[in-house]
Parts: C-alpha cells; structure tokens; sequence
C-alpha cells in the first residue's frame, strides 16, 4: 500500500515535471537545430547535427542583443523603483494608525489598483506618455511596470514588516538610533526573505510584460524582448530557430537571479529572539 | 538622574490607563512599579522611554520637561519583557548597538562590549546568535546591551517573567547587586510582589491606572495604605474579616465573633462614625494549634498546603476563610477542628466602602 502511494506520489510529480519542462526543452533543441532538423517527421528527440547559426542570427544579425539590454534596464529599473518606494509606504501601512482606520483603507485601496483590467489603462496612458514625449522610451516602460509593480510589493511587504516585533524598532530607538535608522539597521534585514521575493515576482512580471510593450515602443531603441521575438512571425515567414535562441536567452537572467536568491526564498525568518 | 511624573494621564479612545499619576524617583534609587496585568505600570514606563506620548501632565527628567524628546534623546535604557534582541546579530553585535549609533570608534567600542560582557559572565557567547542562547543568556544579553553605554538611568520591563523560577531568582539577586554596583537610577515594573519587594528603594503599587501607594516595601507590608494593596503585597495575602466595630465595647464583632481591639486599633477607629468596617490581618500573624487552647477560636480546616519551611492552613471560621501561617511540621485533617488566635496588635482596619485603611 506504502510502495503503491510512493510510485503514485512520484508519477504526479514526473508528469507535472514533463508538463513544465518539455517545452523548455523542445524550445532549447530548436534553437540548436538547423531548419530541416525542426520539423522532421518523425521529430528528432534527442540526435541531430545541433547549429550556432541561429543564435548568430538573432543577435548578430538581428537587433536582439539591443532588446536584450532593453529588457534588463526596464525590468531592473522598475523593480528598483517598485522595491524602494513600495518597502516605504509598506512600512508606513504597517506601522502608522491612522484615525477612523484610514490606514487600512488606503491598503486595500493601492490593492484595487490590481483589479483594474491592465487593457483598459492602455490608451490613457498612451496619451499621456506621447503629451510627455515619452513614447518609444524605455523610461515609459519602467514607469509603467513600476506603477504596476506597486500594489504588489506594498501588500507582499506589509505583511513581512507585520511580523518584525514592534519591540526590536522600539529597543533600537530607545538605543539612540532614528526611526530611519531602527527601519535601515534592524526592520530591513529582517525582512531580506521577503525583499528577495518580492523582487524575483517584480522581475518576471516587468520581463514577460508584453502589452504595453507592444503599445509603447515601436524601434530598436525601446523595444524589450517579448515584442522583439513575437515581431520575429511576420507575413513572410517564422523564425523558429532566431526566436528560440532568443527565448532561450531571455531565460537566463531571471533564472540566475532566482538562483542567486534562493536562499533567501528558502530560509524563513530568524524567528526565537523574542520569547525565551 | 532624577523622574517626576506630573499629573500624568493616558488614555486609549475611551479607556484612561494611567490617571492623574504623581511621583517622583530620586538619584540612583531604584522604584519598583508594581501591580497587576492593565494597571497601567508598563504604559507608564513607556511614556517615560518616550515611546509613548502623555495624554496629560509632564515627565520631567532632571527637572527638564521631556515630554517633546524623542527617545533616541533621552539617553535612557530599556530592557524589554521580550529582551527586543536583533536576531540578526551576533551578541557582540546586539551589545555594540547602541555605541555604533553613537558613532564611537570601533577599538572603543570592542574595549567596552568585553568589558560589559565581562561583567555579565557572557563572554563566551558573544559570537553566537540570539536564537542559539537560552532564555536566562538572553536575558543577561539585554542587559548588556542596556548597561554598555552608561545611560542615566535603567527601565526594566519585567525582565524576568520569561525565565523559569529557579533562574528568575538567581538573576533577581543579579540585578540588585548590579543596580547597586552601577548606582543607577532605575524604574522597574513587575507584577510579582516578591521582585518589588526585594529590588525596591521604593515601590509604587498601581491598580486600574492609579497610584495606590508609593512607600519602601517595609512601610507597604506594614502599613498598606488600603485593602488593594495589602491583599496585592504577601504571599499569600492579607485576610479579611468583614464585621463591625462597637466603640462602646472596644471591640470587633460579627456574627459568632467577637474580637477586642488593642490600643492602637482603637485609636485608628475612634472618632469615627462606623458601621461596617473591614479586619486585615496578615497570615504569619494568625496562630493555629491543632490541639485546644482557652481562649482561642475554635475553626475548621479547610485545606493545608505543604511548602516545606512552612505549612499554609486555610481555616473556616464563621464562614470566613483564614489563611495562616504554620510550622512545617503542622498536620491537620480537613473537616478537622482547629484553634486558631489572631494577633490583634498586628491587625488592619479597612472602611468598608472606599477600601481605605483606617
């Protein structure tokens, strides 16, 4: 009865295994092969001639090592500006009473900002970033994404800063330090865990983003890497093998971030200081 | 570094937790707040950290108003109920808080966290983490870090209520002989009656956010000023006969009883109109005796509890349960007869109305 739960326990998580990672795979093999190879019938699973040409292609012979750079300064540049300025009024949510409980209106009131469908914001703010000469920028990007990013790290961030004990801000201020040194020296990193990630949700929402992407940026100056690699399907054919190779290399930033924070994602907080 | 408390009222929306509080520490004394959960001893001790700002009156520290300074500027140090230690840091580093603050050079700054640490015998943890230490190593890791800066004076929030009792009273002895080593002034708040007894110069009993009484632990064991407090100091407390007091007779009566009063007790009632009134009389001042005597009371025994040193023996007598304090080698039945005799001259009246004693 143990053995049969086992090997059912291990079946589900091959097959959602498979389910996550064939794709990642097929796309990885493509990017590898020549084009007569990607559509052999039957497919060639594991053996053929593997190619460079394809990565030549995109980001040699294409723009995307521009999209590239494009999407690393606008998804860390709207990651920052979410982290800094959402940690802030996270802290001030879940620390500051106001009166007639206003504070946890305004709470759920940046929450809502969420509900809203991201579409329907599109054209305003298309408007609004061709009135401020932003468009094609990749500064109309980061603004975007950090404004979307917010409701996010403030909520995710409120309930990190609701556990630190009030005492540790308190023995800190009574030890001589500011309420912005107590927030800096003591209540941050405590709340490192949570900051990775928070940072890693960030990074993958501004990364993938697609729509405003499309609406924004029209050249190679703004464009990230999702619009860049979907413009590869064009009326005269699709670049299977140049979007692959870009595909796969848009998964290595984030992948390496997550791996640099996983620790931090793991390790809960250092809680047992407080009680005895 | 002097306190006084001015008038000092706090109020959470509807509910007052400290009222119209008066009193004043002096240099180098250390009072004891004392009273029980809600009485307002810990927000007291808050507004005079700053952490919390009076709804009335003034503290002044020194005889300069504080009730604008920030805590950081206040140059008073704090020993949370919690120990509040920085789990992210290492001993060392918990300790050396407050002189980084301060920006003090980092030489001085190792020479004076081992020094502290010396005296606090913690120095071979000083590189471990808060969460490796037990609950007694946190504890002297507190007040470390409270010590370690020479601040003008100490607030103790009961420090030792999270310690186990046989660790609670070693490092109650600690600390007093280290509040008299350092000579600082110290506010301590509890609401255990033996550590106010024990660490105060002076103890100042709190109920419902009120001062009931502000005295040296003799003087509040003796003399308390009404029923709260001399139920609240004692273990086990005092007891309470309710009765009547007939001038004429000079004596104490109810029901089955009648008690003559001694000289003293007769002066706290003379010129009096009384009615009802309440007898206070201390366990260790009730005799018990298994066998009859002229003169004594007879009793039941209710319960006897076995401490060792002592026996406690809760007698009924006219429906009135009376605890006394008996030898330990004392052995009574329940449902068994007893005698019992009250110390008169030791005894307490109290006004049965306002609870005040006479």
């Amino acid at each position: 009865m143990n053995l049969v739960r086992t090997i059912l326990k291990y079946l589900v998580s091959l097959l959602a295994l498979l389910a996550a990672l064939v794709p990642v795979y097929w796309m990885l093999t493509i990017s590898f092969k020549r084009e007569i190879d990607q559509f052999a019938v039957p497919p060639k699973w594991f053996f053929f001639s593997p190619t460079v040409e394809h990565y030549a292609d995109a980001f040699l012979g294409r723009s995307f090592g521009q999209y590239l750079v494009n999407s690393l300064i606008v998804a860390v540049g709207s990651t920052a500006c979410a982290l800094v300025l959402g940690t802030l009024a996270a802290y001030s949510l879940a620390r500051f009473r106001l009166p007639r409980k206003l504070d946890q209106k305004l709470a759920l009131w940046i929450l809502s900002t969420r509900m809203m469908p991201a579409i329907v914001t599109a054209v305003p703010l298309f408007l609004i970033m061709r009135d401020l000469h932003l468009v094609n920028t990749r500064l109309s990007l980061v603004i975007v994404y950090t404004a979307f990013n917010l409701p996010f790290v403030v909520w995710m961030m409120r309930g990190f800063f609701a556990e630190v004990p009030r005492d540790l801000e308190e023995a800190a201020m009574v030890d001589g330090d500011s309420r912005l040194g107590a927030f800096r020296r003591v209540v941050l990193p405590l709340v490192t865990p949570g900051l990775a990630a928070t940072a890693v949700f960030c990074l993958i929402v501004s990364w993938n983003e697609f729509l405003f992407a499309l609406v924004f940026t029209q050249t190679d100056d703004a464009m990230t890497l999702p619009v860049g690699i979907a413009g590869r399907v064009t009326q005269y054919g699709i670049k299977w093998g140049a979007m692959s190779a870009a595909a796969v290399v848009a998964i290595v930033p984030i992948l390496a971030f997550a791996l640099a924070v996983q620790k931090y994602l793991v390790r809960g907080l250092s809680l047992g200081a407080v009680k005895g | 570094m002097s306190i006084t408390l001015a008038n000092l009222t706090k109020t959470f929306g509807d509910s007052i937790v400290v009222n119209d509080l008066s009193l004043e520490i002096g240099d180098g004394e250390c009072v004891v707040f004392l009273g029980p959960s809600g009485c307002g001893k810990t927000t007291t001790l808050r507004m005079i950290a700053g952490l919390e700002q009076p709804t009335a009156g003034e503290i002044r520290i020194n005889d300069h108003p504080v009730n604008d300074v920030p805590p950081q500027q206040r140059d008073i140090a704090m020993v949370f109920q919690s120990y509040a230690l920085y789990p992210h840091l290492t001993v060392a580093q918990n300790i050396a808080y407050p002189l980084r603050v301060r920006k003090l050079a980092s030489a001085e700054i190792q020479r004076q966290v081992s020094q502290t640490a010396a005296l606090l015998e913690i120095e071979p943890l000083l590189a471990r983490r808060p969460r490796d230490l037990s609950g007694g190593e946190r504890q002297r890791v507190a007040l470390a870090r409270a010590i370690v800066r020479h601040p003008r004076a100490f607030l103790m929030d009961e420090p030792l209520s999270n310690l186990d009792a046989k660790l609670r009273l070693q490092m109650r002895g600690e600390l007093k002989r280290l509040q008299q080593t350092l000579g600082t002034t110290t506010v301590y708040v509890t609401h255990d009656q033996a550590e106010a007894m024990t660490l105060g110069n002076r103890v100042a009993v709190m109920h419902k956010g009120g001062l009931q009484q502000f005295d040296t632990p003799l003087e509040i064991y003796n003399c308390p000023a009404n029923r709260f407090v001399a139920e609240f100091v004692g273990s086990p407390g005092m007891n309470f006969i309710e009765g009547r007091i007939e001038l004429s007779q000079r004596r104490f009566v109810r029901n089955g009883l009648s008690l003559p009063l001694s000289e003293g007790l007769m002066e706290q009632a003379s010129g009096r109109q009384l009615g009802v009134c309440t007898l206070g009389i201390r366990p260790e001042n009730v005799r018990i005796s298994p066998a009859q005597i002229d003169d004594w009371m007879p009793a039941t025994v209710y319960v006897t509890e076995l401490m060792g040193s002592e026996t406690l023996v809760v007698a009924e007598l006219d429906s009135e349960r009376i605890i006394a304090r008996a030898a330990g080698d004392l052995r009574a039945d329940p449902n068994t007869a007893i005698w019992i005799d009250l110390d008169l001259s030791r005894a307490h009246l109290f006004d049965h109305g306002t609870g005040r004693r006479l």
